[in-house]
């Protein structure tokens, strides 16, 4: 009797990270560990104004000392500037913006060399009059950071769709809010690190962190005076990204003209306080918002003006607001909306993209003023979120269609599991009672690009698939995996389709001499693009192995199929022959030979924002809620989360820990964003750079969870997959920020809530309530 | 050129001889002389736990400890738990449970949770969250690692010995 | 720190001290180093600030400056007793808990179990966490040096600001000694922060006293990150002392503390901040205990 193999999926399944036993035995080595033969290292040095003119550098001491190959300064590099807009020369030569510019940098055979000769660089400086604060930059006769831009604004963008001032006089209430959010940063666990390498061609190649493998060769070549063909991009695993590593910053330039002055490969790498000092911040905001609904709590418009702080130069940073747009338009129904962002230059750091780029800080506004809202309307915070939530099938005003969403059942899901009302009126009854300790619960919500999102001109990503003599499987893909587990979910939309085991599936995905082209990692779009692509190229393949078993055996074509390593008859499960024997045939076929490998790419069907920020970007969306359930020290003003509930519509589980690990893990950096970590820029300078005074979460921190997961099946994903690694980290602050409200009547409108700033709301309320108690006292 | 002193030392099951830099870090050391690479540089003060090793039983930053101070003593870092018996329950625990994402901080998480049990074979979940305290890491929200910890902990339970 | 500000130290000599009588050898001449547990020293030694000599004097293999004895009523920490060892310590958890309870609120496992008792003074951070109890149990520093007898200092006094204490760079702090508390003696330990121990503490308060019917005897205030050294509120000890803890005590308390505290406004604080987690921590345990 032949052997029966059954139909099973991995889809959904617990499967284990590829890379995790690699990394569990230390096998793995990152970038910071590579050595190449004959490598030298660099330094960068760092200026320690925050806006001077430079008179001279003196580099001959450094020049002088034994085991330096190399001093660079301006005048040594290509005039070619990096950034978003071009405004960032990797070494300053004319003057210095803010505390991170690049003066010098050294290139010698040992770290120890390169700082001794750092410290032997002789700088002049003349200070400028300096500006930090973006009201300032804009006001008549402020300091010019940027000559190119006297005005003082980086980047702006405007948007309006309805109309603002009827929908004004239409509306029974009107509420206003100013909200403030704040710096923070990556904290990769691997420091900044970059490695070049130069051949006699002039051809560059460069060991890189960047989660933009393709676009960065583009981005870096016209600061090298190189061609972007003749830069090969490797990308060896990396410690964290979260978003830091999308732009070129001028420490891989600088290491790149190093290598190629010393004819040697060089290496750079940061220390912890260089990354805190000169690594990328979350973007920080100024919101202004107004909003109005009628007296039933329905929106009728959302008028929103904010100013960002844009630091010397422009990085992704200032692009924010075109996420922050689709937040203030999209989220929720909201019939008539404006919204007006400027970027402005002052003497600070300067920002980048971070995980929930733009929505993180457009989130915290929306979902802290909706709670306002709610209040006034009289309405709990889940009957005015529902009365206002998205539907499926909505075009918003920017022209997202939301398609598949759930965005109530977020809200219920969430609501319910953690018996939300119950505790909010509760909570609400008991907070005049005379305790210490108070008990607050309060929610949020989100919707994001779930589908990638169509900033260039492609969102596409490339595969390629070649299978061996022994049915092992190689898949080179463009997706870039840093460790959020890519590579797996890749794995397994082949195995599904070929019936192979995953660990026949070798992935290659970290070169761009040999990867098809990718947009690179972020906008939560690896799964949902190269997820798509990587299964198509495995269905093509399948239909070829399939076709030509279907010759082989005399059995239909479609009623084959591939299981467990063997081509079986679809109905009934009965093998038929092992897949590498089929594999062999084809191959050693004389005339009619054949290898098995296919080639796809994958354009998602979205479409980038035309000038007035109308498109559907993304090829889907997703929306999120979170709850969470506090405990609030009155007197030292901490907050202990003690659970959060989330609710998320991920289309599809992939693979259900990998999923589970990324919700966690966002949860857990916005928990930080909400409570703890807040990058201190005083006059320009980071004030706290290091773990020690910058608290991300440790493990002491971490409230239980309880995890939901909305299954709407995308009609466009893979295997009805969407993308979900930033919503966690978007979602949870302003439900803290509004438990807070729920359990002591304060309303913090700037983050993050530091145990300081809410003893000091509360100190300030209690005061305000005995002066006020005293008058009646008095008056009585 | 900096003072150079003779050491010897057990490292991971092996007697070995190094010439060490006065000024020198155990980590440092561990990557100039043997090849290592699995204690990671991640902040240099002692506040991330990603260099963490184990010096005569006890869990410590290799980042501050001087590579001087390691003569005569017994040194285990990650690389030392794989033998060919196999890989320890730990990295196996922290391999099935998804604790491993970027994975920089896993090889200080996973001698600290190796020192944690060696103290402790019945270790409670409020014990590990605390003796995780000095370990950062930025990717898994800690959940799946103490799961491993204490998958690890089952795992060993059931092993002969 | 950036690596233009980093000054790696020159040490020219290295000293791997077997006994004491070596070690003191060493440092006799003021150029030496001792080197404990390196939790700190090792953080710290590429400041530039000149704190490492350049003879470096390793005192880990000085067996006789470690380990934990009681004799006559007195216990005896030797220098090198590490802050993990305190806290498994069984002869302390039995009589002086508030040891173990205070090392448990320190840094992590990895520092523990190398940060030592004798560094963890001689560094003299005012937010040296196990500085505060071995104060308010009145212990008595024990000094050695080449060539002069031992002495021993009350480790009140032996703090001069940020950084700086009586030691001279020829001495060597080999053990802390105080006297077994009373069996009515109430020891408490605050610290703020949401990690447990990690957090470099805002503030720290160490209270403790004899406890009889709600009324404390004897009685120390210690303080930690609220001046430049540890400060003892002395004056408010004396107001407390064998008084009915009532609302109007602990007002007074309160306010007597307030004067005796000389906060700042740094990064990890607002002067303001730290006095009000000071009177917050103190009205708590006032409050404890009255109830006891």
């Amino acid at each position: 009797m032949n052997k029966v193999i059954e139909k099973t999926t991995i889809i959904g399944k617990r499967v284990t990270k590829l890379d995790a036993p690699d990394k569990a035995t230390a096998r793995t080595r990152y970038i910071n560990d590579l050595v190449l033969p004959r490598m030298l290292y660099a330094k960068i040095l760092r200026t320690d104004r925050v806006h001077a003119k430079i008179l001279s550098i003196d580099t001959s001491g450094a020049r002088a000392l034994a085991g330096v190959h190399a001093v660079i300064t301006a005048s040594d590099a290509p005039d070619g500037k990096i950034g978003v807009l071009r405004d960032n020369p990797p070494l300053k030569g004319d003057k210095v913006r803010c505390i991170r510019d690049e003066i010098a940098a050294v290139a010698a055979d040992t770290e120890e060399i390169c700082d001794a000769a750092l410290r032997l660089i002789k700088v002049e400086y003349e200070d400028l009059p300096t500006v930090f604060d973006c009201t300032e930059a804009l006001s008549e006769g402020a300091p010019i950071i940027d000559e190119d831009r006297p005005d003082n604004i980086a980047m702006q963008q405007y948007f309006e769709h309805g109309d603002i001032g009827s929908a004004e006089d239409d509306s029974d209430f009107v509420v206003e809010g100013e909200y403030n959010v704040h710096y923070v940063t990556h904290c990769n666990m691997g420091v900044s690190c970059s490695l070049a390498d130069y051949d006699m061609d002039g051809r560059v190649t460069i060991y890189t962190q960047t989660q933009y493998p393709f676009n960065v060769k583009m981005d870096i070549a016209p600061s090298l005076g190189a061609h972007p063909g003749d830069v090969r991009i490797i990308q060896p695993p990396i410690g964290g990204a979260f978003g830091s590593k999308l732009d070129v910053y001028p420490y891989e330039p600088i290491c790149a003209i190093l290598a190629k002055k010393t004819r040697r490969p060089v290496k750079l790498i940061f220390s912890r306080e260089e990354e805190f000092v000169a690594s990328p911040t979350r973007q920080p905001v100024e919101f202004n918002i107004r909003a109005g609904m009628k007296k039933d709590g329905t929106l009728t418009f959302r008028d929103v003006d904010c100013l960002l702080n844009n630091g010397g130069y422009t990085s992704w940073g200032a692009t924010t607001p075109y996420v922050s747009m689709r937040t203030v338009t999209s989220h929720y129904t909201v019939p008539n909306v404006r919204y007006r962002a400027r970027a402005v230059y002052t003497n600070n750091p300067f920002a980048g993209s971070f995980r929930g780029y733009g929505n993180v800080q457009a989130t915290w506004a929306i979902e802290t003023h909706m709670d306002r809202m709610a209040e006034v309307a009289g309405l709990d915070p889940i009957a005015f979120r529902i009365k206002n939530a998205n539907y499926p099938g909505e075009i918003t005003p920017q022209a997202a269609n939301l398609g598949r969403v759930d965005h109530v059942g977020c809200i219920l899901q969430a609501a319910d599991k953690s018996d939300f009302l119950d505790k909010w009126h509760d909570c609400k009854a008991r907070q005049a009672e005379n305790t210490r300790y108070k008990r607050g619960i309060g929610i949020a919500t989100s919707l994001h690009n779930a589908g990638g999102a169509k900033i260039h001109k492609s969102d596409g990503c490339g595969t390629m698939l070649k299978m061996d003599d022994y049915a092992r499987v190689t898949v080179i893909t463009g997706a870039s995996e840093i460790g959020q587990g890519s590579d797996t979910v890749i794995a397994q939309f082949v195995a599904e389709e070929l019936g192979v085991p995953m660990r026949d599936i070798t992935i290659i995905n970290n070169d761009s001499a040999t990867s098809p082209w990718d947009v690179g990692v972020h906008a939560s779009r690896t799964t949902y693009i190269a997820g798509n692509s990587a299964k198509r190229v495995a269905r093509k393949a399948r239909e070829r192995i399939l076709r030509a078993a279907a010759s082989y055996s005399n059995v239909m074509m479609e009623n084959l199929d591939l299981r467990a390593g063997y081509v079986v008859q679809a109905d009934d499960g009965v093998v038929i022959m092992p897949l590498d024997k089929i594999l062999r045939q084809m191959h050693f076929a004389g005339e009619d030979a054949e290898l098995v490998m296919e080639t796809d790419y994958y354009e998602p069907p979205s479409e980038p924002e035309d000038e007035n920020h109308v498109g559907d970007m993304s090829a889907a969306y997703s929306h999120a809620a979170h709850v969470a359930e506090i405990v609030v020290d009155t007197k030292l003003g901490t907050i202990k989360v003690e659970k959060v509930w989330s609710a998320q519509d991920v289309g599809r589980v992939v693979n259900l820990t990998g999923l589970e690990g990324q919700i966690e893990g966002g949860i857990a950096f916005g928990l930080g964003y909400a409570l703890s970590e807040d990058l201190k820029i005083v006059e320009g300078k980071v004030a706290n750079p290091s773990f020690r005074d910058y608290h991300v979460m440790t493990a002491p921190q971490i409230p239980e969870f309880d995890l939901t997961f909305l299954e709407t099946d995308d009609g466009e994903g893979p295997a009805g997959a969407k993308g979900i690694a930033e919503l966690p980290t978007i979602v949870i602050a302003p439900a803290i920020g509004n438990a807070l409200y729920n359990a002591t009547g304060i309303r913090i409108h700037h983050p993050p809530m530091t145990p300081e700033k809410v003893a000091r709301a509360i100190a300030e309320s209690n005061a305000a309530q005995d002066n006020a108690k005293g008058r009646t006292d008095e008056r009585g | 050129m900096s003072l150079k002193i003779e050491i010897s030392l057990v490292l991971n099951e092996t007697k070995v001889e190094a010439s060490v830099g006065v000024t020198e870090s155990a980590l440092e050391l561990l990557r100039r002389e043997f090849d290592l690479c699995g204690a990671k540089l991640a902040c240099g003060e002692g506040e991330c736990g990603a260099c963490t090793i184990i010096v005569d039983g006890r869990s410590r930053n290799s980042c501050l400890t001087p590579a001087v101070d390691l003569d005569g003593r017994d040194v285990m870092t990650v690389e030392g738990l794989w033998t060919e018996k196999g890989v320890d329950a730990v990295q196996q625990a922290f391999i099935n449970e998804g604790a491993v994402q970027c994975g920089y901080c896993t090889p200080g998480m996973i001698m600290q949770a190796r020192y944690l049990l060696n103290r402790n074979p019945d270790i409670s979940e409020a014990e590990i969250i605390r003796g995780l305290e000095g370990n950062v890491c930025r990717c898994t929200g800690y959940k799946k690692i103490i799961a491993a910890v204490k998958g690890a902990s089952r795992i060993q339970e059931g092993s002969p010995g | 720190m950036l690596p233009q500000n980093r000054f790696p130290p020159v040490i020219t000599e290295y000293v791997n001290a077997t006994s004491l009588e070596m070690a003191l050898e060493a440092l006799a001449d003021g150029n030496g180093t001792p080197l404990a547990g390196g939790s700190d020293l090792w953080a710290q030694k590429d400041n530039g600030d000149g704190r490492i000599g350049s003879r470096l004097v390793n005192l880990n293999r000085i067996d006789e400056l470690r380990g934990i004895s009681v004799n006559n009523g007195f216990v005896r920490i030797g220098a090198l007793t590490s802050i993990s060892e305190i806290l498994e310590n069984q002869e302390l958890a039995g009589s002086v808990a508030l040891l173990p309870k205070v090392a448990d609120r320190f840094a992590s496992d990895q520092i523990r179990n190398v940060a030592t008792v004798g560094g963890n003074i001689a560094n003299a951070s005012p937010a040296a966490d196990f500085v505060l109890p071995l104060v308010a149990l009145d212990s008595e520093v024990e000094i050695c040096s080449n060539g002069r007898d031992p002495r021993k200092q009350a480790l009140s006094e032996f703090f001069t600001g940020p950084g700086k204490t009586i030691l001279g760079a020829d001495e060597l702090i080999t053990a802390v000694i105080f006297k077994i508390p009373q069996k009515n003696f109430h020891g408490v330990f605050c610290k703020t922060g949401p990690r447990p121990a990690l957090e470099i503490s805002l503030v720290a308060m160490c209270l403790t006293g004899e406890l009889h019917n709600g009324i404390l005897d004897n009685s120390r205030l210690v303080f930690g990150a609220v001046g430049p050294t540890v400060i003892c509120c002395t004056n408010t000890e004396s107001l407390i002392n064998g008084s009915q803890i009532d609302d109007e005590l602990v007002a007074g308390a309160l306010d007597m503390m307030a004067g005796e505290i000389s906060p700042i406004t740094d990064v990890r604080a607002s002067k303001w901040y730290r006095t009000h987690i000071a009177r917050t921590f103190l009205e708590q345990e006032l409050i404890v205990c009255r109830s006891k």
